[in-house]
């Protein structure tokens, strides 16, 4: 209806400011404050999740990505694959060699597995191997993984002469050794070794952790092993590591090709990334439906408000309040609940992403998408459950409010 | 005394005014109503329990709309005014008190006084000196922070009656306002009523308590929602 009381200054209208609408809201939650914590608790926890889990995925993935510069995604693994007839197929004598010479390579190391089991002792042997392989192993192997030492040195021109081992992660683990004392002897195949240094894990060649590593000299010498590379690591330039990955079966075996495979190394930590997006969505998912109950639960106190304050609704609509003011004073109340609920659970999403990230030694990252979308979500629910009790109030007749019994 | 000021328009005129609230058989809470009444008038309503007093009084306040009939504040029709308009005249011409004083728990009296200014659009500021204000006018300087349950019950009604006066309303609607005081706080408020009444607030007090009416100069009687009598009483009746 066109209202012909507009612009009469003997007719007034009734007016609430933007501030005193807050105000109004937040009245409300001031003398039921048990009330408001309780019901805004279900937005709190699923927005806490949300951050929490973006948090710590991203957080995970820069310490992926970190890890994936350190490690270099330019080592390739080539061995020898399944041939077509039954049996062991291996790399060709001379593989390593042809690697060389391929333009963009510019590191060829490899090894060589040796048969027999390594000990602690001699006198308590029962057979088990413990898992441990033995490999013969070239003397720039742990530059060519950008692998480290935990103890003692890699094997060198004069230590691959002569019987030393170097353990893998864990290897040393399961033999019990930790660091390099004196001279602490094991039994490699059946000749005594000195342990001469443990290495950090590889995280690119988990194999090896489960190795005891030996000079080609001492394999020879000591264990009667004269066999060519089983496996060689290759780092080529990043640019070409394509390029070089097709053409390596070709040169390393002419004839059967196909018997060569050939895999890139960080191939296996971009799938851990990749797995780990997957567990990201499930937790999403569960915030998701925390938020879910945490809306209803809202919905559901502002109902309950809205038929207790029902005496309150009257006395406003008497004193001035238009339908449309006590809407908003509901609404109001309803965004304040699930704002506050919202930014209380981005600062525990934070938190806990920062204890978490200082434990495993991570860097912190908060998404920005995790904090802008925690409050516009929360701003979004408290929007959609306050909506209905505030129609709902608005839509109550004065006179049916102000009845007391 | 103040005497009912005739060169101002009425401060409430009906005309003709039924209301009747749907069911069956059909209610009819008002028949055929017309009154007006005077700036500065101290009209009590008399009736037995059911006989439309609060009907009256809602209609009277602009809460609902008559199902015939014509409802003047101010002068001004009330008819085809939107809720906006409607919530408007409420916030500058009326003021309402209420049986159960319907203070807001957990704000101060000067908070709950302030309430009567909120929806006029004056600053918070103002809204608070002219409740403090107020509050003192009732004789309640005392009691500016204290809280609903710290206060009596005759304290609350004058905090209430604060709250109804501090916009400066053309009228004011009182339901029964003694109906949950004690002989001594009846009186006390009734003498409120009848010193605000003197410095010119026009007063409709709706009241079942035959004492309470007699401090009133002009009486209606509703019954079955008719009016059945309206008549000056002469001044000095009461202690006669
Ligand atoms: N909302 C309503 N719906 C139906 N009947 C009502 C309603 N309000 C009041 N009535 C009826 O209208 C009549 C007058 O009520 P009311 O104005 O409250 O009287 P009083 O205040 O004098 O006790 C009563 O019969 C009452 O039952
Ligand atoms: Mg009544």
């Amino acid at each position: 209806m066109t209202d012909q009381f507009n612009n009469r200054p003997d007719i007034p209208v009734s007016h609430l400011g933007v501030l005193d609408i807050i105000r109004v809201g937040g009245s409300g939650l001031k003398t039921r404050r048990f009330r408001a914590v309780l019901s805004a608790i279900g937005i709190t926890i699923g927005i806490a999740t949300l951050v929490g889990i973006l948090g710590l995925s991203e957080s995970g993935s820069a310490d992926l990505i970190k890890e994936l510069d350190a490690l270099g995604t330019n080592l390739l693994t080539v061995q020898a694959g399944e041939g077509f007839q039954a049996g062991q197929v291996s790399l060709p004598a001379d593989a390593a060699s042809m690697i060389k010479r391929i333009d963009p390579v510019y590191e060829v190391a490899t090894i060589s597995r040796v048969s027999g089991g390594v000990f602690r002792n001699d006198l308590i042997e029962d057979g088990r191997t413990r898992g441990i392989t033995i490999f013969a192993g070239d003397l720039n192997l742990v530059k060519a993984q950008r692998g480290s030492l935990k103890a003692g040195a890699y094997l060198t021109d004069t230590t691959s002469e002569f019987p030393i081992v170097v353990l893998g992660a864990v290897a040393a683990e399961r033999l019990g050794i930790s660091e390099i004392l004196g001279d602490q002897k094991i039994v490699v195949g059946d000749t005594w070794f000195t342990v001469g240094g443990i290495l950090n894990p590889l995280h690119l060649a988990a194999d090896l952790d489960r190795g005891a590593i030996i000079g080609y000299g001492a394999a020879e010498k000591f264990l009667d092993h004269d066999d060519p590379a089983d496996v060689v690591y290759v780092r080529a330039y990043p640019e070409h590591v394509n390029d070089v990955r097709s053409v390596m079966a070709a040169t390393v075996n002419p004839q059967n090709p196909e018997e060569v495979q050939v895999s890139r190394a960080s191939d296996v930590l971009e799938a851990r990334a990749a797995a780990t997006t997957t567990f990201t969505s499930l937790f999403v998912g569960l915030g998701a439906v925390a938020l879910l109950v945490g809306g209803v639960g809202i919905a559901n106190v502002m109902v309950m408000a809205v038929i207790e304050r029902r005496n309150e609704i009257g006395l406003r609509r008497a004193l001035g309040a238009t339908r449309f003011h006590i809407a908003s004073q509901f609404l109001t109340e309803s965004l304040l609940l699930s704002t506050i609920g919202g930014v209380t659970g981005i600062l525990i999403g934070i938190l806990a992403t920062a204890v978490f990230t200082i434990i495993k030694d991570w860097i912190l990252v908060i998404p920005g998408y995790a904090i802008m979308g925690g409050i516009i979500s929360s701003i979004l629910i408290g929007g959609i459950a306050g909506f209905y009790p505030a129609l709902r109030a608005a839509n109550l007749s004065p006179t049916e409010a102000l009845r007391t019994k | 005394m103040a005497l009912a000021d005739e060169s101002l328009p009425k401060a409430v005129e009906l005309k003709r005014v039924s209301k009747s609230y749907a069911g069956t058989p059909p209610v009819n809470a008002l028949s055929d109503v017309s009154i007006s009444v005077s700036r500065g008038e101290f009209l009590g309503i008399i009736g037995a329990s059911g006989s439309g007093k609060t009907t009256f009084l809602h209609i009277v306040g602009t809460l609902t709309n008559p199902t015939f009939g014509s409802v003047f504040i101010n002068g001004l029709d009330t008819a085809g005014m939107s809720d906006r308009v409607l919530a408007g005249m409420r916030s500058k011409y009326i003021g309402f008190v209420f049986q159960e004083y319907f203070l807001l728990q957990g704000f101060t009296a000067t908070e709950n006084v302030e309430n009567g200014l909120l929806y006029s659009g004056i600053s918070a500021s103002e809204r608070r000196d002219r409740s403090e204000a107020m509050l003192e006018r009732v004789g309640l300087s005392h009691r500016l922070t204290h809280l609903p349950n710290e206060m009596s019950g005759g304290e609350q009604q004058r905090v209430a009656i604060a709250r109804a006066l501090v916009h400066s309303p053309s009228f004011i609607l009182a339901d029964e306002p003694t109906g949950n005081l004690d002989s001594k706080n009846t009186e006390s408020l009734m003498e409120l009523l009848v010193s605000l009444n003197d410095e010119g607030t026009t007063m409709i007090l709706i009241t079942h308590d035959l004492d309470v009416a007699a401090m009133s100069k002009r009486q209606v009687t509703l019954r079955d929602g008719r009016i059945l009598s309206d008549s000056y009483v002469q001044q000095g009746s009461v202690n006669d």
